[in-house]
């Protein structure tokens, strides 16, 4: 294999690929990304068994093809130190690699293409097509809920729902969950569930920069892939049962405030200072046309801010988790959220005001 | 890889060079060059708690019996500790330390770890924050600590014993890579005896050896301790200095002058201790909620053995002498002969651990 490639076309697929690959491995060739030149198509592979990522880009013209594996991190330092506009020259010479970039000349160890794994494709059930726009802000506005390395393997990831023209997404730490719907063309007999891992998750979302552009997405009984002109993206699934997210959702809350998302944001973001640095718990104060928001920390220091609202009804005292809350304020739009609550033991419903597309659950504290 | 996680900490350990002794021999310098040890007396089966460079030149070490100190260094002073000094010492120590970070976690009244990330003093150099705070402490309350200096506790903590006594070291982030290759593994924390026997057999002695050996093969051996063993033999340590520790359990010994000669003496015994256990958990009762009772046994061939249960029931009804008769009665089963010391105690959950309790879950 011998090649020319400029620079800039080589980082960024090397450095996405790249990505996937975990800094310290069981197996050696996980820490190698797979280099294939067919014709003047290079594809780039890195894959750590769950989450395989492939990149492909062109080469110049009067290449000769080939396979090999290059250590993933070494070849992207070098290429991303090497100065913009300059061209990589690699060849494969006696088992290794040589890359040429000006008077620079680096020689790397290789591991044959051959041992490379791939993840495993399973019988593909359904597909569809959405803009990567689309998934982008379904990740976008529900990853920060997913657990991490909970004992309940299946919240550390994403709940993917297919039904009838509606793809929806959802995440839980079982402490708070977050859920967001996107109207869009799906054929399926019976709604379909899935979940993405975390890494999967982290990882697609860092290719969905075009957002116009297309995304194909086929999935499978046990994997699930998606396919950009640039890229494809497989990734295991969980293979567990998500809790049954309907269940938890607030049906009967019956104090409904609105607010200004910035001035609620804003002012849990001053009372956090003061709250428990571990447990992070505030106080909310409902009454007529107010929201009293209270903190107090072990070392006996208090904040209080009242922010008028938009509410009229009995009065109601119930704590949360403040991160919880700044979470779902950060992440949604609009001038104005509302808060569905209930009382002090029962979750609180958070969403934009109108037609959002997105909904917040948060379980309050006892405090 | 994101902002926080690829951000270089700097991590700075504080010990003490042989605090008690050092805290004696300050208040008074007549005792300065002779062997001294601070602890019990050898009379009262007491046990050495901290000795000065000199004694422990004769082999007198920490947590040695008394009796056993005085045969090696015969001309041997044993100092009763006199905890309340050492704790306004301490004091100050981190009165001095609050100057440089609010990071601070205390290990004993003697040592620390300090996050210094942040810290814009000495031009943000740790090095030279770790000199000053050595320089500070030893003008501002004439006692020498050594320091270490390193990107994380694992690192910072080997560097501080480096230079010991009044001393420091740094471990640069550059030079983690050539300094764990030739330390012996027997530094790494968690890593006794038995494991650096263990490992011995699967050919590493040092870090550098140990990074070699296949991570299955230390998974298998050691269970999750394995990737963990892996990591710091590669220098990796992510664990962040927690401001406030956490206590995992507490407990009351007791070192009898006359050994208690069987079953009858050592359940009579265990009234006495019960009752300082539990005035000494009242304290902290609203912190901490009990989940298991414990006791520990020495004979009088220094063997010692420990035992513990679940508390069924309420937590708040651990103080059940029946329940700790029991134990110590099975306990004693083992050695069935003279003892030396009886301890018994709890293991601890912290109360407000929001996950079980004060954060109600969605799913339950």
């Amino acid at each position: 294999m011998k090649f020319v490639i400029s620079r800039d076309a080589l980082l960024k697929p090397l450095s996405l690929v790249s990505g996937v690959v975990e800094r310290r491995q069981t197996l050696p060739i996980l820490s190698n990304v797979l280099v294939v030149l067919d014709g003047q198509s290079l594809s780039l592979t890195g894959t750590d068994l769950e989450v395989e990522l492939v990149g492909r880009t062109i080469v110049e013209a009067g290449a000769e093809p080939g396979e090999t594996t290059l250590p993933a991190r070494k070849f992207l330092d070098i290429c991303k130190s090497l100065p913009e506009g300059s061209d990589i020259k690699l060849e494969i010479d006696e088992g290794k690699a040589v890359v040429r970039s000006g008077r620079s000349r680096f020689t790397l160890s290789t591991l044959p293409a051959r041992d490379f794994p791939s993840v495993e494709e399973s019988q593909s059930s359904s597909e569809f097509v959405v803009k990567q726009g689309e998934l982008k802000r379904l990740i976008d506005r529900t990853s920060f809920a997913m657990a991490q390395q909970d004992v309940r393997y299946y919240l550390n990831g994403m709940l993917w729902e297919l039904s009838k023209d509606v793809f929806r997404v959802v995440a839980t730490d079982g402490h708070r969950l977050a859920m967001c719907s996107l109207e869009t063309n799906i054929d399926v007999s019976e709604p379909t569930q899935v979940i993405l891992p975390r890494k999967g998750v982290t990882e697609l979302a860092r290719l969905l920069q075009a957002e116009d552009e297309e995304i194909k997405v086929v999935i499978g009984s046990n994997h699930l892939r998606a396919t950009m002109s640039d890229y494809t993206f497989t990734s295991k699934l969980v293979d567990g049962k998500f809790p049954e997210y309907s269940r938890v959702l607030p049906k009967s809350s019956d104090k409904i405030v609105v607010g200004s998302r910035d001035e609620l944001r804003q002012a849990f973001a001053r009372t956090a200072i003061l709250s428990n640095e571990k447990y992070r718990g505030i106080r909310l104060v409902l009454s007529d046309e107010s929201l009293q928001i209270l903190a107090n920390n072990p070392e006996q220091e208090e904040a209080e801010e009242v922010v008028s609202v938009d509410y009229a009804g009995d009065s109601l005292e119930v704590g949360f988790n403040v991160s919880y809350l700044l979470d779902v304020l950060s992440v949604i739009s609009g001038d104005t959220v509302k808060l569905s609550l209930s009382d002090p033991n029962s979750s609180a419903l958070l969403e934009e005001a109108e037609d959002g597309d997105s909904l917040y659950v948060v379980m309050p504290m006892r405090l | 890889m994101n902002a926080a996680a690829s951000k270089q900490r700097k991590i700075i350990h504080i010990d003490a060079d042989s605090f008690y002794a050092s805290v004696e021999i300050r208040d008074d310098p007549s005792i300065a060059e002779l062997p001294i040890a601070v602890g019990g007396s050898a009379e009262h089966r007491g046990v050495i708690a901290t000795s000065n460079y000199l004694a422990r030149k004769y082999g007198v070490r920490s947590a040695m019996a008394s009796s056993r100190a005085m045969q090696l260094c015969p001309d041997l002073q044993i100092i009763k500790p006199r905890f309340d000094v050492y704790r306004s010492v301490s004091q100050e120590f981190h009165r001095i330390f609050g100057d440089y970070t609010d990071l601070i976690e205390p290990l004993s009244l003697d040592e620390a770890y300090l996050d210094v990330s942040d810290c814009q003093s000495c031009r943000g150099s740790a090095t030279l924050i770790g000199e000053e705070i050595r320089q500070r402490i030893h003008l501002e309350t004439g006692i020498t600590v050594s320091a270490g200096i390193a990107p994380n506790k694992f690192l910072a903590k080997v560097a501080s014993d480096w230079n010991k006594p009044n001393g420091s070291f740094t471990v640069a982030p550059a030079d983690i890579a050539d300094f764990v290759v030739t330390l012996p593994v027997g530094k790494i924390n968690g890593v006794g005896k038995v494991t650096a026997k263990k490992l011995k057999k699967l050919g590493a002695e040092t870090c550098g050896q140990l990074q070699k050996v296949p991570l299955e093969d230390l998974q298998r051996q050691f269970g999750k301790y394995g990737r963990r063993l892996s990591e710091l033999a590669h220098g990796i340590d992510d664990r962040p200095v927690r401001a406030s520790r956490l206590r995992k359990s507490i407990s009351v010994e007791h070192t009898y002058s006359d050994d208690l000669i069987d079953e009858v003496q050592v359940l009579n015994a265990i009234g006495d201790i019960l009752q300082e256990l539990k005035t000494r958990f009242t304290r902290i009762t609203d912190q901490y909620q009990p989940t298991k009772r414990f006791v520990k046994i020495k004979f009088a061939n220094f063997n010692q053995t420990t035992m513990e249960e679940l508390i069924p029931g309420n937590p708040a009804d651990w103080l059940d002498q029946a329940a700790y008769m029991r134990l110590i009665s099975s306990a004693w089963q083992r050695g069935a002969m003279p003892v030396r010391l009886l301890g018994a105690g709890l293991r601890l959950n912290p109360k407000e651990s929001s996950d079980q309790s004060a954060q109600k879950d969605l799913f339950s």
